[in-house]
């Protein structure tokens, strides 16, 4: 496990796509998140290498959209910098319906685990529900 | 962990029940559908996510689902690139199948196509450590390897100005992904594993992106080729959430795959 988050540390500098390189806060909202992960992954979760990291402000949240298989379980786990105060993570259907999930939320930190009874797109929305302008960062695991 | 947290939750669930209720989230609008973000990296799963899927419906005979080995003398890049995207997906199902010979040979053949990319320096060590994790059986490791390989060939790609060849590796893995599945699936057919099918966000986010390319590299004509069974593809795939596929559907989806791999991997003749 604590091989997986230091290869995911090293990688988050060179992840492809033409994306600006990350911000200081992006990388320490990452290797919170990874922290939170990696509780997960005790529990057989793999990390995805991929990731996704941006900017909130309080009462904002944003929205990315997921494709996820029947039969996997699922944790996505967020984290933010210390601007912010509370986060959350909701885990939406293909029409934008909410979905039953595990809720985890600790500071600035917050996780859903989450089960599809069917195959395709999913969207998870990262929500700063209380604090001030914070960068996040949103991993995904799944077993 | 999930027992856990489901225990820690119950209770809370107890004590704040009327708060929960109240505090259920509101629908997604619109707006915030149309304007979710989606990433190669993030939005679309790999392979091997999708075989772990698969793998929960039964004990499978991954070895079954091996192709014989495909030329690598390409000269195109686009179809270096939809190539190098399939055999990523072969090395996902020869971990499956915990066969460190054909991660081995699939490894070497991932080389020679990163070669004329220039991809092949920056994932050569993590080619030796996928073989050698292999070897000992260190199957977790290897598939995470796997993954870091994929990305990092890709985020060479990007750094190398390349960037639109990404989406192509991707298109490769989850066509060679599909073909596999769908042709387990249409053998050993269960509604279950039909369903896990049905992936209409991943083709449309394919489709869209492929689209997208400069009009130099949508002229090749492997990624013609591509898009057009990408096109047929995506109806295929894109049934409804309380459909359940046929063997007939499922054996369709299979033939629209398996002619998309043949036309990546056709040698163009001039």
């Amino acid at each position: 496990m604590k091989r997986t988050i230091l290869a995911l540390t090293l990688s988050l500098g060179v992840l492809h796509s033409a994306r600006p390189e990350p911000s200081n806060e992006e990388v320490e909202a990452r290797k919170r998140a990874l922290e939170l992960a990696g509780a997960f992954s005790n529990e057989g979760f793999k990390i995805r290498d991929g990731n996704w990291c941006g900017s909130l402000k309080s009462g904002t949240g944003k929205v990315i959209q997921v494709n996820l298989y029947a039969g996997n379980q699922y944790w996505f786990s967020a984290a933010a910098t210390d601007g912010a105060k509370k986060l959350e993570v909701t885990v939406y259907d293909e029409v934008g319906a909410p979905q039953t999930s595990e809720p985890y939320q600790e500071g600035t930190t917050a996780a859903a685990g989450f089960s599809p009874v069917a195959s395709g797109a999913y969207y998870v929305k990262v929500q700063e529900l209380e604090g001030e302008a914070a960068s996040f960062c949103l991993l995904c695991s799944y077993k | 962990m999930f027992l856990l947290h489901r225990t820690l939750a119950s209770g809370l669930a107890l004590l704040c029940l009327t708060a929960f209720a109240a505090a259920e989230p509101a629908a997604l609008t619109k707006e915030e559908i149309a304007g979710a973000t989606r990433t190669d990296d993030f939005s679309i799963p790999t392979p091997g996510e999708f075989m772990s899927a698969l793998d929960k419906t039964g004990k499978l005979a991954w070895k079954g689902l091996y192709r014989t080995a495909i030329r690598t003398d390409f000269t195109s890049r686009p179809q270096i690139a939809l190539n190098l995207g399939t055999l990523i997906a072969d090395g996902y199902i020869a971990i499956q199948a915990k066969e460190a010979q054909s991660v081995r040979n699939v490894g070497k053949d991932i080389m020679t196509l990163a070669k004329p990319l220039s991809v092949k320096d920056k994932i050569i060590e993590r080619g030796k450590s996928l073989a050698e994790f292999a070897e000992k059986g260190q199957w977790d490791e290897v598939n995470e390897d796997l993954e870091a390989m994929q990305n990092e060939a890709k985020s060479t790609l990007s750094e190398n100005n390349d960037a639109d060849l990404v989406v192509l590796v991707t298109v490769g893995g989850w066509a060679r992904g599909t073909e596999a599945i769908s042709g387990y699936v249409a053998e050993h057919y269960t509604a279950e594993s039909a369903k896990l099918l049905r992936q209409p966000g991943i083709v449309g986010y394919l489709s869209e992106k492929l689209d997208a390319l400069p009009e130099k590299m949508r002229d090749d004509t492997s990624v013609k080729r591509t898009r057009s069974r990408l096109n047929e593809l995506k109806t295929a795939v894109s049934f409804g959430r309380d459909v359940t596929p046929t063997v007939d559907d499922v054996k369709k989806i299979k033939a629209i795959a398996t002619e998309l791999i043949k036309d990546i991997a056709k040698k163009e003749t001039k």
